[in-house]
């Protein structure tokens, strides 16, 4: 851990005992440096157009639940777990509301957007990547996005999806493959229209 | 066992800045209503619920052994149903003989246990309560020991805290895994009764003090010198 990422860490600390206190100026400290994060969770777990409601359903009962902060691997990943599970309620109800059959089709990765100076090839590739991403069980997908979208560490994905650590580990391993052989097979099929034309 | 998805994870990692996040909205204003909205439904409990207010501030006319100028600084300090005020107190006048709290009367640990709606503990570092008294409809349950010279309040506190300043004469400390406050200064203690009113005739200088809550109930451990023995103490309670 850098000393940098030290100095975050205890300042959370700092921060958290205040607002766990009452003290909504130390919150609002909080709110204000973690909205961000939260946001791109909840959008990249696929709450879509409702992720700034998710994100601020989540913030409010984390205040509530401040008291269960532990801390140990600091408040992003412990606010994730919030976001996390708003993601999941949020589905439910969409799917009680929709029906299952809407839910299924439901896109629950944000789109790559093209970048005009890469090679069509690039940006292809990285379509290609969110659709497989899409076909995965949930739970492969949030492993996924939780350790290489948001960038979180083992500890702090097992914090945000509320797993075992070994679970994150060997969850991880089996959906990088899952996710290659889909890949694999996308290829297959464009390679089999290719030669068809 | 990863190392053979390298290239696929490399990927997934620059994907992430490739996705088309929407920018997210402020959300300060509407988090502070939102716990606001739920905090108005808890309110009227609020109020009914005992408060034991410690003032802290400049204390004259007090025994030289326990007088002690605080410094001054603004604010309010709450540990759930205690709160302690850092500000510069308006000097208030204390009783020369304090009052008892309302209907403060003598009786067992049992009856205590009894009387009281919330569970009574006693501390194992200290054991069995020399006196035990209860007050206000066994809204508070007092344990004495040492004489009297450490006291031990129980009371049911399930307020929530809401200010808190860091002054220099209180100290955030962990009890267990509960967060309290340690007074190591004689400061002013009030009882403030179940409409809310500071009893000012209730008002008398307190020794050091250590306050914590636990499980909805909250702790206020008076006399022990020693940080550290008060911690300890306050962590021996089942």
């Amino acid at each position: 851990m850098s000393g940098l990422e030290r100095a975050t860490e205890l300042d959370d600390a700092a921060v958290v005992a205040r607002a766990r206190a009452g003290d909504l100026d130390a919150y609002e400290v909080l709110v204000a440096h973690y909205t961000a994060a939260a946001h791109r969770a909840a959008v990249l777990l696929g709450a879509g157009a409702d992720a700034d409601d998710v994100v601020q359903e989540a913030l409010v009962k984390a205040y509530r639940g401040l008291s269960r902060y532990r801390g140990e691997s600091g408040f992003r990943p412990w606010l994730l777990a919030i976001v996390a599970n708003e993601t999941r309620n949020l589905h439910r109800s969409r799917g009680r509301r929709d029906g299952v059959l809407l839910r299924a089709v439901r896109q629950e990765m944000p789109e790559p957007a093209p970048d005009p100076a890469d090679t069509a090839e690039a940006n292809e590739r990285r379509q290609r990547l969110v659709d497989q991403l899409r076909r995965l069980d949930r739970r492969d997908r949030e492993v996924l996005v939780c350790r290489y979208l948001l960038d979180l560490s083992e500890a702090a994905t097992a914090v945000a999806l509320g797993w075992p650590k070994g679970t994150v580990k060997s969850r991880t391993a089996r959906a990088l493959g899952r996710l290659r052989e889909h890949l694999a097979e996308d290829e297959h099929l464009a390679g089999e229209e290719g030669t068809d034309d | 066992m990863t190392d053979r998805h390298d290239d696929l994870i490399a990927e997934l990692r620059a994907l992430g800045d490739f996705l088309d996040v929407p920018p997210a909205r402020d959300q300060r204003a509407a988090v502070r209503a939102g716990i606001a909205r739920r905090k108005a439904t808890r309110r009227w409990r609020l109020w009914l619920i005992g408060v034991l207010v410690a003032v802290a501030g400049a204390i004259g006319g007090v025994a030289p052994a326990r007088a002690a100028v605080v410094s001054a600084v603004d604010g309010l300090l709450r540990v759930a149903g205690i709160a302690v005020r850092t500000g510069p107190a308006p000097p208030v006048a204390l009783p020369a003989g304090p009052s008892p709290l309302p209907f403060e009367q003598a009786t067992t640990l049992e009856a205590a246990r009894r009387a009281a709606k919330f569970p009574v503990l006693v501390p194992a570092a200290l054991g069995d309560p020399q006196d035990v008294t209860i007050a206000d409809g066994a809204r508070v349950v007092t344990f004495a020991y040492r004489n009297g010279r450490v006291r031990l309040d129980q009371c049911d506190g399930t307020i929530d805290p809401i200010f808190f300043k860091q002054a220099p004469n209180a100290e955030w400390v962990n009890v267990g895994a509960d967060y309290g406050i340690w007074l190591a200064k004689p400061h002013e203690v009030t009882y403030v009764d179940r409409a809310g009113v500071e009893r000012t005739v209730t008002a008398r200088v307190a020794g050091p003090t250590l306050i914590w809550q636990h499980n909805a109930v909250t702790y206020r451990l008076e006399g022990i010198a020693d940080r550290d023995e008060a911690i300890k103490v306050g962590r021996s309670l089942g």
